[in-house]
């Protein structure tokens, strides 16, 4: 562990600012709260919101688990592990089930998450109207207002024009009736893992300086109409070529060289514990 | 020099914190931080912990008057005392003072809604009163051991008429360190 910083690399005032738009979150289910997102020694848009949010809550009892796009062992999980561990010498664990930190980006863990877990996720662009209007003035306005006939004005156009709902991952969801929320670039799979979870979700987005949380047991409904229901990926008659398993998020691999399609689990842990 | 207290900056704060998002997450769970309390002085340590842990230079506090409080709040937080109007953090360290505190809080804007104020309420040890809540947190509905300053909370909030988001939060502390949380959507259910 290296001293020259203070526990956490983060000083306390970031951290207890970071921290009070925590519990704010959390008492606002799906509203963005803003933070003064500080500087790290990683760009922006690298997982710095999720960065920030684990090293103000990381402490000495903590575990932590990183996760990229499923994998332990991706660029990102992995430099992510070794500067937290850097800075608080907490243990890492790839098991999701001994973490009770988890950083993740682009997907909820196959393991069903505790209470006693926290989820913490990076978000790139946590504005679910951003792609419907360019201010952030006036998607605030909306979601004062609860306008959010554009965002359903988009997904009638998608449905027009392509027969189906085409957005994959960030798929927007309603939370508790009230906020429509970006629930970060996971794919459509994970979204209902949200809803009445377990554990607490914590969304952080360090670019855009915007903190949002899911506590456990709460509503979140993925967008849909009354005669369009919500459908999450499809992965029938295909299984994961290492662990065999069927209902997990399959990855496509393709070989340039045969030419072969082939699938196996994004959650690595998840796969190699199904393997014995 | 003389010592005020043994209360760490960074391992006592990180660790009352992750109990109060603990409890703020899950309303109707009581956690204790019954050991930071300890390592802090004066009559009310179980909320100079909370200040510790939340407050600095950049919030505002009131505390109604309650001199002893302001000063160790001034001394240790360096945070600012400002009117009930415009305080984040509202002590309220006596039941009576629970009415204007409600009447005057901050209750944030439909577009800021986070701007609102939270209160940290003083509350008897005995939690005799059986009350159900539900809402975000919490399992369909919960019922739990309640100290009786809650039904008189619920009843103000109510009176408030606040339009979610909208809203104050409540952290409740007794001086034996025990603690909950109530957060603004946290609904009371007729048993």
């Amino acid at each position: 562990m290296i001293d020259s910083y203070n526990y956490a690399f983060l000083d306390e005032g970031s951290k207890r600012e970071i921290r009070r738009s925590i519990l704010k979150a959390v008492a606002i289910p799906g509203y963005q709260v803003p933070f003064a997102s500080r500087e790290l020694p990683i760009g922006r848009g690298w997982g710095t919101g999720g960065i920030q949010l684990t090293l103000s809550l990381i402490g000495p009892d903590d575990t932590l688990k990183v996760i990229d796009q499923g994998s332990d062992e991706s660029v990102n999980a992995v430099n992510i592990k070794k500067f937290v561990k850097m800075c608080t010498n907490v243990p890492c664990t790839t098991r999701t089930q001994d973490a009770t930190i988890v950083q993740t980006r682009h997907r909820v863990p196959e393991v069903p998450m505790r209470n006693d877990q926290i989820l913490v996720l990076q978000v790139p662009l946590p504005e679910p109207l951003r792609i419907v209007e360019p201010k952030e003035e006036v998607t605030k306005r909306m979601h004062a207002e609860l306008d959010y006939a554009p965002i359903w004005l988009q997904l009638y156009e998608s449905l027009v024009k392509y027969g189906k709902v085409t957005i994959s991952t960030e798929y927007p969801c309603m939370v508790e009736d009230r906020y429509i929320m970006n629930p970060s670039p996971i794919p459509k799979f994970d979204n209902p893992k949200l809803h009445e979870a377990e554990c607490l979700y914590l969304f952080g987005a360090g670019r855009e300086k915007k903190i949002y949380a899911i506590p456990p047991h709460t509503k979140v409904v993925s967008l849909a109409f009354d005669d369009v229901p919500f459908e999450k990926e499809n992965f029938k008659g295909k299984k994961c070529r290492l662990c065999g398993s069927t209902d997990t998020y399959l990855d496509e691999i393709y070989d340039a060289v045969t030419g072969e399609r082939y699938y196996q689990c994004s959650d690595t842990s998840y796969c190699k514990e199904v393997r014995g | 020099m003389k010592q005020l207290h043994t209360f760490d900056d960074i391992f006592d704060t990180q660790k009352t914190f992750r109990l109060l998002l603990d409890a703020m997450a899950n309303p109707s769970r009581v956690v204790s931080i019954q050991e930071g309390a300890e390592k802090l002085y004066g009559s009310k340590p179980e909320m100079l912990t909370l200040a510790m842990t939340l407050l600095d230079k950049n919030t505002g506090f009131y505390t109604f008057g309650h001199t002893e409080l302001d000063e160790q709040i001034l001394l240790l937080t360096h945070a600012e005392k400002k009117t009930l109007e415009e305080a984040d953090y509202v002590f309220v360290t006596e039941e009576g003072h629970l009415p204007e505190a409600f009447a005057k809080a901050k209750r944030g804007t439909l577009e800021n809604p986070h701007t609102s104020a939270t209160l940290i309420i003083g509350c008897s040890g005995e939690r005799n009163v059986s009350c159900s809540i539900s809402g975000p947190g919490v399992d369909g509905v919960a019922t739990f051991q309640s100290p009786a300053v809650l039904e008189e909370a619920f009843r103000l909030r109510t009176e408030q008429a606040y339009e979610y988001p909208q809203g104050v939060d409540m952290i409740f502390v007794s001086p034996e360190g025990e603690l909950f949380c109530i957060p603004r959507m946290v609904k009371k259910e007729e048993q």
